[in-house]
C-alpha cells in the first residue's frame, strides 16, 4: 500500500487524500478512499483556498459535513497535503495525523 | 454601514505615529490655527479633540454616570485646571465616578473627536513629538481600541453585535476580532484583547481572513482555522460579520480547531 493509502486508513471516515501543487493546482498523486461526486469540488475548494495565499503552513477548513485539513511540506512549500474526511467528533486526531506524516515525509 | 475613506483615513492617521512615540499629530487650517489634534503617550492614545466635536468629557460623564451634574463637573474641572491635577485621577480617587465608566467616557469622547477630525477639510497632518504627558495608562488606548470605538460610531448596532459574540467565544490566552464582512473594511468593529498587536498585524490578518473566507464561504465551508507564523488564527462568518480568534501557544492550533469545530457542529 502506498503511503497515501496508509494515511487514508489511519484517518477516520476519509473520503480522499492528496499531494497537490499549490502554484498550478494541479493534483501530483491521490488515494479515494471513497469515491463519490464530493471529491472532485472538495479537492478544488481545498486546493483554491490554499493557493489563494502564500504563507498559511496549514489549515483547517470545516463545512457542515466536511473536514479538510491541509499542510505544506516545509521543504517544499508548493507541496501540499490535502486529506478530506467526513466531519467527526475527534478532528484533532486527523490533524494531528496529518501533521505527523507531512514532518515524517519532511524528514 | 461602512466608509471606506473614513477607514483608509483612519489607518493613515495611525500610521503617521512613530511606533511607541510620545507627541501629538496635529492638524492645521489654512490659516495656521490648530482644526485638532491626537495625543498619543508610548504609542497609546491619550486623547483627541478637534474644532468641529462640540461635546465636552463633563457632558459624556454626566450621560453615562446619572448622580453627576454638570455642575460639580465644573467646578472640579476648574479645581484641577487652577491646581494642576489631573481631572481623570481626581474624579476617581473622590469617588466621583467608577474607573470602566471613566474609561468609556474618555474613548467615547477620543472617537468621537477623532472621527470629526479626521473627516475635516484641514491640511495634512504632522507629528509633534513630546517627551509626555503623564497620563495614567489605564486611562489611554491601544490604536485598536480606538479604531474599533470609531467603527462603533458609524454602526453601533452592528459592533455591539459583534461584541456580545466576541465576548461568548473570547477565552483566556486568546484573543478576537470582528469584521464587518466582504465590505473591504479592515478596521476592527469590535475587539477584545487585541491591544498588544501591532496595527498593521491586525488589518493584515483581516484582510487575509477576509480573502479566505471569500474563497472558502463559495466552496460552503463555514470556518478556516490558519497557522500563520506560529500564530493560530481562526475565521468563520455569521452574517455581514467576520469573527477572526487568535492564539499563539504550542497547543493554539488543536485548542482553536475544537472551539471552532464545537461552534459550527449544527451550521
Amino acid at each position: 500500500m502506498t503511503a497515501l493509502g496508509e494515511l487514508a486508513g489511519a484517518v477516520r471516515d476519509c473520503i480522499v487524500v492528496a499531494w497537490v501543487d499549490a502554484r498550478t493546482g494541479e493534483v501530483v498523486e491521490q488515494h479515494v478512499a471513497r469515491s463519490g461526486p464530493e471529491v472532485e469540488p472538495a479537492l478544488d475548494a481545498a486546493i483554491e483556498v490554499m493557493r489563494s495565499r502564500a504563507r498559511p503552513q496549514r489549515m483547517v477548513l470545516l463545512s457542515a459535513r466536511h473536514v479538510h485539513i491541509v499542510q505544506r511540506l516545509a521543504s517544499e512549500r508548493r507541496r501540499v497535503l490535502v486529506v478530506i474526511c467526513d466531519r467527526t467528533p475527534n478532528i484533532g486526531f486527523a490533524v494531528a495525523l496529518v501533521r505527523a506524516f507531512v514532518d515524517a515525509e519532511a524528514a | 454601514m461602512h466608509e471606506p475613506r473614513l477607514d483608509a483615513e483612519l489607518l493613515h492617521v495611525f500610521e503617521r505615529v512613530p511606533s511607541d512615540a510620545s507627541g501629538a499629530l496635529v492638524r492645521e487650517q489654512s490659516d495656521g490655527t490648530v482644526a485638532g489634534a491626537l495625543l498619543v503617550e508610548h504609542g497609546r492614545v491619550c486623547w483627541a479633540m478637534s474644532r468641529r466635536y462640540p461635546r465636552r468629557l463633563t457632558d459624556i460623564l454626566v450621560d453615562e454616570e446619572s448622580s453627576l451634574s454638570t455642575a460639580q463637573l465644573d467646578e472640579l474641572f476648574a479645581l484641577c485646571r487652577r491646581e494642576h491635577k489631573p481631572l481623570g485621577e481626581t474624579l476617581i480617587a473622590r469617588g466621583m465616578v467608577s474607573l470602566p465608566i471613566l474609561h468609556r467616557a474618555l474613548l467615547r469622547h477620543t472617537c468621537e473627536a477623532l472621527a470629526c477630525l479626521v473627516c475635516d477639510e484641514a491640511a495634512p497632518w504632522s507629528w509633534v513629538a513630546h517627551s509626555g504627558y503623564g497620563y495614567h495608562p489605564m486611562l489611554t488606548f491601544s490604536p485598536a481600541e480606538v479604531l474599533a470605538g470609531v467603527r462603533a460610531i458609524i454602526d453601533p448596532t452592528l459592533a455591539a453585535r459583534a461584541l456580545a459574540r466576541l465576548t461568548e467565544v473570547v477565552h483566556a490566552g486568546v484573543h478576537g476580532f470582528a469584521i464587518e464582512r466582504g465590505s473591504g473594511a479592515r478596521l476592527p468593529l469590535a475587539q477584545i484583547g487585541c491591544d498588544s498587536i501591532e496595527l498593521t498585524t491586525l488589518t493584515d490578518l483581516a484582510a487575509q481572513a477576509d480573502e479566505v473566507m471569500a474563497v472558502a464561504a463559495a466552496a460552503e465551508l463555514d470556518a478556516a482555522i490558519t497557522e500563520l507564523d506560529g500564530l493560530a488564527c481562526a475565521a468563520w462568518l455569521e452574517g455581514d460579520l467576520l469573527f477572526v480568534l487568535l492564539c499563539e501557544d504550542e497547543l493554539a492550533f488543536n485548542r482553536l480547531v475544537a472551539q471552532v469545530a464545537a461552534m459550527t457542529t449544527n451550521t
